[in-house]
């Protein structure tokens, strides 16, 4: 299976100089915990300056003033607060085609962009979600910081099954009820949702300065279209409806189209609403996709 | 409609073949796919679900199998040959001696004739017409023609014959008509129900009723006596249901020898006693009261002259020419009969008669020889008579009459002959175990003398063993008919001659009609009279007479108009359905395969189209 290519350790040498690129990590807010690199609580001195009104006397250098008869606040360098939440889709869907392991190609790259993200000993958790009946139902695996931690994510995804319905908006909601801190959001799913309930997650996602990052997976043979010529009577694997078609030329065609009228739908969204977006078509071209939609998903080197 | 051979359905099988290939291809594989929203521009037709779908292919391959095993299995409809085509109908005259009686100023047959003119007259000009005739034999008179005047020509020249109706004859004229639309019975009486079903007509039998129930006194039989010995007897029978007036005459040589006029009771049948004759010669015995059937008022008998004839008797058994003599002495008190063992034959006199049983000597000289249980050894001597063995019973079933229906007869130790075509089987018979009739009393004539042959043994007694009289008629029928003036017959019509002649002749027969008729390869005259009274043959070596009787009791009686039948519900005496449909079977066979081949290549044609439009040309 693809996920297992993650933890190859040939496939990590080429990961462990990736750091994951945050873009609020430069915004400033003294006084809270928040991502980014900010001054305030920490451990790590980072400068002096002079004493102006307000200033929290905790900071004030004693010792520096008995000697220079100065008054300098001494800053050190905030700690890291970055939360980054890799959410994959355990739906049904993501099982289908079973040949196109599309969801193998999905806990390759959730293994993946949580091993660049604990480069900088950020907090990296998991969560798979699908749906039932009776609500969204959430996997989530503890905070892990440090590489060394990187292969309990193992047997998280090993045991990861497909089922149940992909129900975007109420796997977000679920998931900021347990934890609202705003981190770094990303979700890996087919994106076979209708638009509302995908914009309504992630309009909840940005309500709560979530940074998203959406990868967009697709089996090679789902995008293509590339099924056996003939009459089939298909399922939709998630609602069970059947109906009839003929697999063909035209049908692939319609297919291609329909796919890409998906993405870029979701394209468009993301664009309008700085959601970062990347393509993950086939499990075959996964290290292709790597190198195109790493940069992309602001991995930096 | 309706199928010939139910068990060619088993072809339909491939019906059922087709039909699950069609609905397996039909059962979609199905597969799971990730979600339908990727199909939502799939065409919507292909989601469509119909238990049969529009498939031409298909549809045109059902239909060339069922087309094809229906024509296996022999699909027919009844119809009716359309009227554009006109009818076959068949007219079958009865042409015994009962359509002669006379009916007011014409006949039976005449009437008949009036009849069948009649519907010939009205038909449709398309209609076509056949004649079948029949008395003892059924005969196509005429077949089917649309020539108007042809069939008149035909239906006037049919005459009544001085012969009884056989019923074989009927059933057989009957299953000539079978491809007739229509059949057109002209007869006295009524056919069985038996013989229209049997005949197996795909149409309707219309019956015509050829007169009503007539008076007729009918000379049963003629015994002439013997010539100054014993009385002559004449039986007559009056088959009407009234008391009826009949002068009979009797007179030989042109002499008027009994005028008697009887009154005879409703069927009642008298023995007239005469004599006896002074003289012997021919004997004419006549009803001179008119009644409706002539042909039995007249009757011939010969009354043998009382002249010693030469008898010669052979046979190793003693007590076997003790028999024998008896035998012959009651059939001729005149006859000298000289009887030793063939072993110790020896004479150079010549016979009217050799008997020789169960022996052969060569150099006797006899007008006419008696072969009784002929030993192998003699067939060769005998021109064509093979003896292929012995069987040591036998028994009698026919002794050649007309509708004979005797017990058999137990024979005992029986010669296997191969009559030769010059003679004629008297008496016929089976050997135990076996189905093949064998000859048992046969008898011809050649130019050298007339042959006879008996092939079961006399001995212990046979001949005179009450339980087995036929035995004994059988061998005095023969000594009669070898014992006979060459020059004079005396049969019953019907009855087929072969009189051995030097040369050609001609035929005069009672009617005053003369025929020409040539020898056969065995040097014979063939004759069949049908008319009762002298048929005279003139040839260079001299004159022969046949005198031809007829009587039969059932086509003499008048009154009987109605075949008793089986006890089923009576139909209308005017029309007889038969037991098929009259309707014509018509395979449909041609068409059904015309079908499939038009099935077929309108598949072909759509297989082509389709191909060229996919563009796979190795289609």
């Amino acid at each position: 299976m693809l996920e297992a290519h993650a933890f190859e350790p040939e496939f990590l040498r080429r990961l462990d100089r990736l750091v994951l690129g945050v873009r609020r990590s430069r915004t400033v807010r003294a006084g809270q915990r928040t991502i980014g690199r900010v001054q305030g609580l920490g451990i790590e001195p980072e400068n002096f300056k002079e004493y102006a009104e307000g200033d929290d006397l905790r900071f004030l250098d004693w010792n520096a003033y008995a000697r220079l008869d100065d008054l300098l606040i001494r800053t050190y360098r905030a700690e890291r607060q970055v939360e980054i939440t890799v959410m994959i889709d355990a739906s049904a869907s993501m099982a289908m085609p079973a040949r196109d392991d599309k969801f193998g190609l999905a806990r390759a790259l959730a293994a993946t962009f949580a091993y660049i993200g604990m480069a900088e000993n950020d907090a990296v958790r998991m969560i798979s979600f699908s749906a039932r009946r009776d609500g969204a139902r959430l996997k989530v695996t503890p905070f892990y910081r440090r590489r060394e931690q990187y292969q309990s994510y193992k047997p998280f995804l090993a045991e990861l099954k497909c089922e149940g319905e992909t129900r975007l908006s109420a796997a977000v909601s679920e998931m900021l009820l347990q934890r609202r801190p705003a981190g770094v959001v990303m979700l890996i799913s087919d994106f076979l949702v209708n638009q509302t309930d995908f914009e309504e997650a992630m309009l909840h996602l940005l309500g709560t300065h979530q940074e998203v990052k959406l990868v967009h997976v697709m089996g090679e043979m789902e995008s293509e279209g590339s099924y056996p010529p003939g009459l089939y009577r298909i399922r939709d694997s998630e609602s069970g409806e059947i109906r009839e078609v003929a697999f063909g030329p035209e049908l692939a065609a319609a297919c291609r189209s329909r796919v890409a009228a998906i993405a870029e739908r979701i394209r468009e969204f993301c664009l309008s609403h700085a959601i970062v977006y990347a393509q993950a078509f086939g499990a075959r071209h996964f290290d292709a996709i790597l190198e195109r939609e790493l940069p992309v998903m602001g991995v930096i080197r | 409609m309706g199928l010939l051979n139910l068990n060619h359905l088993l072809w339909g099988i491939s019906i059922a073949i087709l039909l699950a290939i069609y609905l397996r291809s039909r059962s979609r594989p199905t597969i799971e796919v990730s979600s339908l929203l990727l199909f939502d521009e799939a065409a919507a037709p292909a989601a469509r679900v119909r238990h049969l779908r529009i498939d031409p292919l298909f549809w045109l391959e059902m239909a060339m199998l069922a087309a094809l095993t229906l024509a296996l299995g022999g699909l027919y409809i009844r119809t009716t040959r359309g009227a554009a085509r006109g009818r076959n109908r068949a007219l079958v005259f009865d042409l015994a001696a009962g359509m002669g009686a006379r009916e007011g100023r014409g006949t039976r047959l005449d009437a008949a004739k009036k009849q069948a003119l009649a519907i010939v007259n009205s038909a449709s000009p398309r209609d076509r017409f056949s004649i079948i005739g029949y008395a003892l034999d059924a005969e196509m008179i005429h077949p089917e023609t649309s020539n108007r005047d042809a069939i008149r020509r035909a239906i006037a020249g049919l005459k009544p014959m001085a012969v009884p109706a056989r019923r074989a004859a009927q059933s057989s004229a009957l299953m000539r008509a079978r491809a007739a639309n229509d059949v057109e019975l002209f007869a006295d009486r009524r056919p069985p129900d038996s013989i229209i079903s049997d005949a197996g007509l795909g149409s309707t039998v219309s019956f015509h009723q050829s007169g009503a129930p007539a008076e007729n006194v009918a000379m049963v039989s003629l015994d002439p006596g013997i010539v100054l010995s014993t009385r002559g007897r004449a039986v007559l029978k009056n088959f009407g249901q009234k008391p009826r007036t009949c002068e009979l005459a009797i007179e030989t040589a042109g002499k008027e020898i009994f005028n008697q006029t009887l009154v005879l009771a409703p069927r009642e049948q008298v023995m007239v006693a005469f004599g006896p004759l002074t003289t012997g010669g021919m004997i004419d015995a006549r009803i001179l009261t008119g009644d409706a059937l002539a042909a039995d008022n007249d009757r011939y008998a010969y009354a043998a002259v009382d002249r010693a004839a030469r008898v010669l008797l052979l046979s190793p058994d003693a007590t076997v020419r003790d028999d024998l003599a008896r035998v012959l002495l009651a059939e001729s008190g005149s006859f000298i009969i000289a009887s030793a063992d063939p072993a110790k034959f020896h004479s150079d006199e010549r016979y009217a008669l050799a008997v020789m049983h169960d022996c052969y000597v060569a150099d006797v000289k006899a007008d006419s020889t008696l072969l009784i249980y002929p030993p192998p050894s003699s067939a060769d001597r005998v021109r064509g008579l093979l003896i292929t063995g012995t069987t040591p019973s036998a028994m009698m079933t026919n002794q050649g009459r007309i509708d004979a229906s005797a017990t058999p007869t137990l024979l005992g130790s029986t010669r296997t002959l191969s009559v030769p075509e010059w003679m004629t089987a008297k008496a016929t018979g089976t050997a135990p175990g076996a189905h093949e009739m064998i000859a048992l009393a046969a008898s011809g004539a050649l130019s050298s003398g007339q042959f006879g042959v008996i092939a079961f043994d006399v001995r212990n007694h046979l001949l005179l063993d009450p339980d087995r009289l036929d035995a004994l008629v059988a061998t005095v029928d023969l000594i009669r008919e070898l014992t006979a003036p060459p020059l004079l017959h005396i049969v019953a019509t019907g009855t087929f001659l072969a009189i051995p002649a030097p040369d050609d002749a001609q035929v005069t027969a009672p009617d005053g009609s003369i025929v020409a008729t040539s020898r056969d390869e065995w040097g014979r005259l063939r004759l069949r009279p049908v008319e009762p009274g002298d048929y005279t043959i003139e040839s260079a070596s001299g004159n022969y007479h046949v005198y031809a009787n007829y009587y039969d009791a059932f086509e003499s009686d008048l009154t009987a108009l109605a075949v008793p039948s089986s006890p089923e519900p009576k139909k209308p005496d005017h029309e007889l359905r038969s037991a098929a449909s009259p309707k014509q079977v018509q395979p449909l066979a041609a068409i059904l395969i015309a079908f499939a081949a038009i099935a077929l290549i309108l598949e072909s044609g759509l297989l082509m189209r389709s191909a060229r439009r996919w563009r796979m040309g190795h289609v």
